[in-house]
């Protein structure tokens, strides 16, 4: 039984009950706070009118010395806050009861996100209890325009959810779409952020992630500053950001850390790694199968001469090892760490030696495939990348049909679809399609900060403006331009 | 109809229309016998015979060790020499095809061979049978062999790996004429209706090694007329119909200086030709207009290049030197072949039209009596690293 009642006399007199749950609510605070004061009161003042009923306010204002009261009226309410951990206070013939905000219960510490790390750049990472998360961005933003809207979903988990946003950055229809997408779930309850993710996305038979979800703090205040909003949920450390497009799905925390030059150059890899983790093997199937005369001849040659002793045909081979890549990247990340090492081990030579010593497998196909999951990695959000991966099976198999032409039509119906895609109200593809040349400073490069001047257009909002114009760094502000340096917001 | 069971038809009907296309054209490249060169003979009896020199995959790479080479004719440890015969190339191709495990692919021949007999019986009916396929590329270069076009490919060159790689990288060096299946259809369709091809020749083998360790090399130019070989000029002559083609690219020009004892070599960094087409009073007439830039690569005379006064002098010399040669390729090509590989005729064509309708017909006459007018101009651009002559002492250097 972990609730406790806990009855006692105020003042030797009046009968109260404490009740709260043990584990949820600090007991060293209860003891201190509540139940000295309140128990010693009969000392003081037991001469006096004994009679009496003590008053509410009378406790409430000179007792309890507790900073956080609520006072209860139902028993429904009491029910809530003893399940959020926060001891009621009820006292013989008082229609109210307080709600006392002492729960402590047990939460990891701040952490670096695994998932997420970066060389440069805040290691801070939410937690699964949402208080801290929320005092994390209030730490970021001092603003008082940060607003935080709370809601319980879950029949049974009663899990709080928060949705964040900067107003007077945010469209308002924005916020009232979101709130109504999770009005509208109606579940027992929920575990992790991925549950609302999968009730509120546009489209759900999509591959691909059309909310963004994050454990780092630094990429939700980025997010809510160009006028996105956040949706934290208390019980995990992912907070996820609505809407998103593809580009913003490709991006890391670091490109806006590192200079700007070096991002660029680094989202322009991540482009066409993009490519290579979904075509090249597919590619490989296709040349090998259907067209040979496409590739040099001494590269023709050295492949063919590999493939010599290979029973399986090129579309059989290239997909058994994806699989077993595959298999072996779930296996790593599922095995316990003690276990790690030895998954590594033997797929390392599984893959790469004895497969090809078997014959099972050629040396080209072993390149291929290592550095299709190489380029897999490069892109920073695991669900975007996991996305792709999964897409060239299909891939493979096309090529492996219709050669190049199938490989076209892949690409045709997976560009198709991407292009049918929106989230919220976003379309996936934007700003590449629809075409917005003046946004194309965050995604073909990254502009310096001194240029970013705008916030990307993502839904109607008058407040576009992020910083003040001219602010590129120049040694002339000292002097006789100063009053350009400063000007311009 | 929920949108979970409209999707799943919509999935079933899209996977069973690919595999339906199916994979009817699908080939590996362990089934397939790379054909990295052609060669195209006549026999007596006129049927042609076709080699074709295929790579013998499992021989290169893998492990890096080379299978045991030579038993039969053509065997080495690279690549294998198979021949078929037939009425046409087409013939011989199916004839050749019974005699290979593997399906023949022609997607990287890279170079065709004609047989001299072949040459001279014709090559018009090959080209047409090899641009037609699909499968072989416009992009290969055309030879002829003196002697048999499979005496050529079944050389085991001690550097390359096959033989046809050796004609193909020599073909690409551009120091005699190059030229493509497309150009030599290009050629026999124009105007002049004569086509130039390189020539090559076995090299004999050095002292101690077998008879087929050598290469065949670009020696010469086989000149056809109408789709027939005529002749052919050796590779000084040759370069002289590079200048009048505008192909040159590489040339070292010795000259000697009057009253000058040695050499001086110029090599060639750039070379332009203009033709200027002429017709007057029944008369044509072709100014040729050559200018060349040379470097100064070898100087065996005592003069200080750096005055000017030499360099000028060089340049008169080189001027008459490459004069001279192609003056010595106009009498071979124009006068005694008669043969108008310069494509004279399309240059005319172009600026006369009227006037060239009139004598098309009988242009094969017309042409050895074309005036032409050759004007050459050198320009020395450096003397290289040194400028004084090395190795003398410095009161002998002529400044």
């Amino acid at each position: 039984m972990d609730v406790v009642f806990r009855p006692f006399k105020i003042g030797g007199k009046t009968k109260a009950a404490l009740i709260y749950i043990d584990g949820l609510a600090n007991i060293e605070e209860i003891d201190a706070s509540v139940l000295i004061p309140l128990m010693k009161e009969n000392n003081a003042k037991e001469n006096e009118n004994t009679d009496q009923l003590i008053p509410v306010y009378h406790i409430l204002e000179q007792k309890l010395t507790v900073s956080k009261v609520e006072k209860v009226q139902t028993i429904t309410a009491c029910i809530e806050h003893i399940s959020d951990g926060n001891p009621v206070l009820l006292i013989d013939q008082q229609s109210e009861g307080f709600a006392l905000g002492l729960s402590n219960w047990e939460k990891r510490s701040i952490e670096e996100p695994t998932g997420e790390s970066v060389i440069r750049g805040p290691r801070e990472g939410f937690t699964e209890s949402l208080g801290t998360n929320l005092s994390l961005l209030r730490r970021k933003i001092r603003s008082p325009q940060l607003k935080m809207k709370s809601m319980k979903i879950g029949e049974y988990t009663q899990t709080e959810v928060v949705i964040s946003y900067i107003e007077g950055i945010v469209d308002q229809a924005l916020i009232r779409e979101v709130e109504s997408r999770l009005n509208r779930i109606k579940v027992d309850g929920i575990l992790e952020t991925s549950y609302i993710e999968e009730f509120i996305e546009d489209n759900p038979y999509s591959p691909f992630p059309q909310v963004l979800d994050t454990e780092r703090p630094d990429i939700v205040v980025a997010s809510l500053l160009e006028g996105r909003v956040a949706i934290l949920q208390d019980g995990t450390p992912f907070a996820l950001i609505v809407p998103v497009s593809f580009y913003s799905l490709l991006q890391s925390s670091e490109d806006y850390y590192q200079r700007f030059l070096i991002s660029t150059v680094i989202r322009w890899l991540r482009y066409i790694f993009l490519l290579i983790s979904l075509l090249l093997p597919s590619l490989y199937v296709a040349i090998l199968t259907f067209h040979q005369e496409m590739i040099p001849t001494t590269l023709l040659i050295s492949i063919a001469a590999s493939r010599e002793m290979i029973p399986f045909p090129a579309l059989v081979e290239a997909l058994l090892m994806e699989v077993v890549f595959e298999a072996l990247r779930e296996a790593g990340l599922r095995l316990p760490k003690q276990a790690g090492a030895a998954v590594s081990i033997v797929g390392a030579l599984v893959i790469g030696q004895a497969a090809v010593q078997a014959g099972l497998a050629s040396s080209p196909l072993i390149m291929v495939v290592a550095l299709t999951g190489i380029a897999s990695f490069t892109i920073p959000r695991y669900t975007t990348g996991i996305a792709l991966r999964m897409l060239r099976f299909p891939m493979i198999l096309l090529a492996g049909t219709l050669g190049l032409l199938g490989i076209m039509l892949g690409l045709l119906m997976i560009l198709t679809h991407m292009a049918t895609l929106r989230s919220f109200g976003v379309p996936y593809l934007s700003p590449m399609a629809p075409m917005q040349v003046r946004e194309m400073k965050d995604v073909l490069i990254r502009a310096p900060w001194w240029k970013l001047n705008t916030r990307p257009r993502l839904t109607r909002t008058d407040n576009i403006q992020r910083q003040g114009s001219d602010q590129k760094p120049d040694p002339d502000y000292g002097n006789d331009k100063t009053s350009k340096g400063k000007g311009g917001s | 109809m929920s949108i979970v069971q409209k999707a799943a038809k919509i999935l079933f009907v899209s996977v069973h229309l690919i595999l339906l296309s199916g994979c009817w054209d699908r080939t590996e490249v362990n089934d397939l016998a790379l054909i990295v060169g052609l060669g195209i003979d006549q026999k007596k009896d006129g049927k042609i015979m076709l080699t074709a020199e295929l790579i013998v995959p499992q021989a290169v790479g893998g492990g890096g060790q080379m299978m045991g080479g030579g038993g039969g004719s053509g065997v080495s440890g690279q690549t294998v020499v198979r021949s078929g015969t037939g009425t046409t190339v087409a013939d011989a191709i199916s004839n050749l095809q019974e005699k290979l495990s593997r399906r023949v692919f022609w997607g990287h021949t890279k170079v065709v061979v004609f047989g001299e007999k072949a040459a001279k019986a014709g090559i018009r009916q090959h080209l047409d049978f090899l641009s037609r396929n699909p499968q072989i590329r416009l992009r290969s270069n055309v030879l002829v062999s003196k002697g048999t076009a499979k005496s050529v490919l079944e050389l085991l060159p001690p550097i390359e790996q096959s033989s046809a790689e050796v004609l193909r990288e020599l073909s690409e060096s551009q120091l005699l004429l190059r030229v493509t299946i497309k150009e030599a259809m290009q050629m026999l369709s124009s105007d002049a209706d004569v086509a130039a091809l390189p020539m090559v020749k076995i090299l004999p083998p050095e002292k101690g090694k077998k008879d087929l360790q050598t290469i065949a090399f670009i020696q010469r130019t086989a000149i056809f007329k109408k789709d027939k070989m005529i002749g052919d000029i050796d590779d000084k002559l040759t370069r002289g119909v590079l200048w009048l083609r505008n192909e040159i690219k590489r040339a070292n020009v010795t000259v000697t200086l009057k009253g000058e004892k040695g050499n001086i070599t110029a090599t060639l960094i750039r070379a332009h030709t203009e033709f200027i087409p002429k017709y007057e009073k029944g008369k044509w007439k072709m100014i040729v207009k050559v200018t060349a830039e040379d470097d100064i690569i070898l100087n065996g005379t005592k003069l200080d290049l750096l005055n000017p006064k030499y360099t000028k002098m060089i340049e008169k010399e080189l001027e008459n030197e490459t004069n001279k040669r192609i003056r010595a390729a106009l009498k071979t090509v124009q006068k005694e072949m008669k043969a108008d590989i310069f494509d004279f005729a399309d240059i005319f064509h172009r600026k006369y039209p009227r006037e060239w309708n009139q004598v098309k017909n009988r242009w094969e006459q017309i042409f050895p009596t074309v005036e032409v007018i050759v004007e050459t101009k050198a320009y020395v651009r450096r003397p290289g690293v040194n400028t004084a002559p090395q190795g003398l002492p410095e009161q002998e250097v002529k400044q």
